[in-house]
């Protein structure tokens, strides 16, 4: 089979800083895989490199065989790859309603001329996203907010904005980039069980993020990065109990 | 249709209908100067289209206002065409420049697409100023007859203001249906925080180069207009005051937001009139009047009136 996401020998430098080392893994559809290791061990490098935010030096990354460094960071997303950033970005003076609109407007088939003469099919499409945004907007505890500025909300809310902007067009895969790092335990539990939800209705995701429980809790899979590589991965209890884990992240030695 | 469309389309019938009242009470002096208003705010809004909503600031509008104005005038006076063909070409050829500038420039970095804008505008001037043969240099093309429609002459002041306003309209009218629409939204999607939209699939240049090729070819229709009101072009169409004007426009109207820029360009057109009361002073007052508008809105009116709108909605939020 095919895997959903394949990445071989990607390397990437900075002014001799090898950020990314041959680092190499596969992903299939409706996995959850975290993605762990130290500041600085090239995890967010990597997801740049995958997403065409940065050009590997070398390296392959394939979606479904499909080649994807010769393609724009647009066109990996068009191609059904979404991601968020570990800084957090939305559109902070539209609304609500709008930045999540704004994730979708390439994903349908109505083009510019729809868009300026407001045709059946546009209204169709534009309807359609409008109820999809509800619903993600709702599944986030969001509704109140749903005609507000997004600038106006909280850092912990704008994570949950990019968040449900990414899912938006049903990408096939999702990246996220510290999605809970800032945000209040309780929702952490949230995020945590609607991911899981997503996942049983057909998403796939790769999560990057420092908090230990939620990664454990929620992945199938986990890769631990060190220094630009991959140390180690297996299943969330096999990388807990794995002494090199431990190192990495602490500088001791068992 | 909501209540504040509702609202906005009254505004509009309102404002039109006083507008053709205009010339019936006031003077041909009070009808030439919102002639040069209308002008100015097309051009301002379409300079609001590139630099409010797509987040480029271009220097270019300058020149595509005296191509616009030169091509005109030639077309009527060397090839003998119509006025409303020259309009159409003014059009077409400031679209075809605009792509043309803008696609290299826009590979490059915001801040260099501000150079290369202004690079171009001071090149055109000078085309305009040295190309003897084609443009008559400093001396330009004076004498530049009153456009004619369906057999009658345009030759009072009160027909190019009926010409004026009716371009007006249909320049407002076209830009709203942009600003309003998906392409409207994804413009300042891209203006807020362009990695976002790449992420969410948007290929930015495709939007940037329609946005700044609409407003040149309206800004150059505008430039045509107002050539054939003052029945004269020559180089002094692109002295920097023409964009220092539109600027000033989008800068207190607020960015990115249509009708607050209208507003003030319709009112910013016709102040320094205003204050002719006291001649001698009139640019000390309106320079006054617009350190006191930028200290007081940074944001431009509309700005002000968004983060007023913002404050209320977060109390109503806080509350509930």
């Amino acid at each position: 089979m095919i895997p959903l996401l394949s990445v071989t020998g990607l390397a990437k430098s900075y002014q001799g800083v090898r950020a990314v080392d041959g680092v190499s893994f596969e992903m299939h559809a409706n996995e959850i895989v975290g993605i762990i290791g130290p500041n600085g061990s090239g995890k967010s490098t990597t997801v740049d490199c995958i997403t065409g935010f940065q050009t590997a030096d070398a390296g392959d990354v394939r979606m479904e065989g499909a080649p994807l460094q010769a393609l724009a960071a647009w066109q990996i997303a068009r191609a059904g790859l979404m991601r968020t950033f570990q800084t957090v970005r939305v559109y902070e003076q539209l609304t609500l309603e709008e930045n999540l609109l704004a994730a979708m407007a390439q994903f349908d088939a109505t083009n510019w001329l729809d868009a300026l003469f407001r045709t059946p099919r546009l209204r169709a499409a534009d309807s359609s996203a409008r109820a999809r945004a509800r619903t993600l907007i709702n599944m986030a505890g969001l509704t109140r907010y749903h005609d507000a500025p997004v600038g106006i909300l909280s850092y912990g809310q704008k994570k949950l904005v990019a968040l449900i902007s990414a899912l938006m067009p049903k990408p096939r895969l999702v990246i996220l980039d510290e999605p809970v790092a800032g945000v209040n335990p309780t929702r952490i539990r949230e995020i945590e069980a609607a991911l899981r939800l997503l996942r049983d209705e057909g998403e796939t995701f790769l999560i990057i993020e420092h908090n230990m429980d939620f990664i454990m809790n929620l992945c199938d899979r986990v890769i631990v990065f060190d220094q630009g590589r991959k140390l180690t991965e297996g299943t969330p209890a096999a990388v807990h109990a794995d002494a090199r884990v431990l190192e990495a992240y602490l500088g001791v030695r068992p | 249709m909501g209540r504040s469309k509702q609202l906005e389309a009254a505004g509009v019938v309102i404002a039109v209908a006083l507008l053709i009242f205009l010339p019936r009470v006031s003077s041909d002096y009070v009808v030439g100067i919102a002639i040069t208003a209308f002008t100015f705010t097309v051009a301002a809004a379409a300079l609001n289209l590139v630099y409010g909503y797509g987040g480029l600031l271009s220097f270019a509008q300058l020149a595509f206002w005296g191509i616009g104005g030169y091509c005109t005038a030639l077309w009527v006076m060397d090839a003998g065409g119509s006025f409303w063909t020259g309009l159409a070409l003014a059009a077409g050829l400031n679209a075809v420049l605009a792509i043309a500038v803008g696609w290299p420039a826009l590979r490059l970095h915001r801040d260099s697409f501000v150079i290369v804008t202004l690079a171009f505008s001071l090149l055109t001037f000078l085309v305009a100023r040295d190309w003897v043969g084609l443009t008559r240099g400093p001396l330009g093309l004076p004498g530049l007859p009153a456009p004619t429609l369906f057999g009658t002459k345009l030759a009072s002041t009160q027909s190019i203001y009926y010409l004026s306003l009716a371009f007006l309209v249909a320049s407002l009218g076209v830009l709203y249906a942009i600003v309003t629409s998906r392409i409207g939204r994804t413009l300042l999607a891209l203006k807020q925080n362009q990695p976002l939209g790449l992420a969410h699939g948007v290929s930015p240049t495709p939007y940037k180069l329609f946005a700044f090729a609409v407003s040149a070819a309206l800004t150059g229709m505008a430039g045509g207009i107002q050539v054939f009101y003052l029945k004269i072009v020559d180089p002094s169409i692109l002295d920097f005051y023409y964009i220092q004007a539109w600027l000033i426009m989008v800068i207190i109207g607020g960015a990115g937001t249509f009708w607050g820029v209208v507003i003030a360009g319709l009112v910013m057109a016709a102040l320094p009139e205003v204050l002719r009361f006291s001649n001698e002073l009139r640019m000390v007052i309106y320079g006054a009047i617009l350190v006191v508008a930028v200290l007081a809105l940074p944001q431009g009116i509309a700005g002000w009136l968004r983060e007023r709108r913002i404050a209320r909605l977060r109390a109503t939020i806080e509350r509930a």
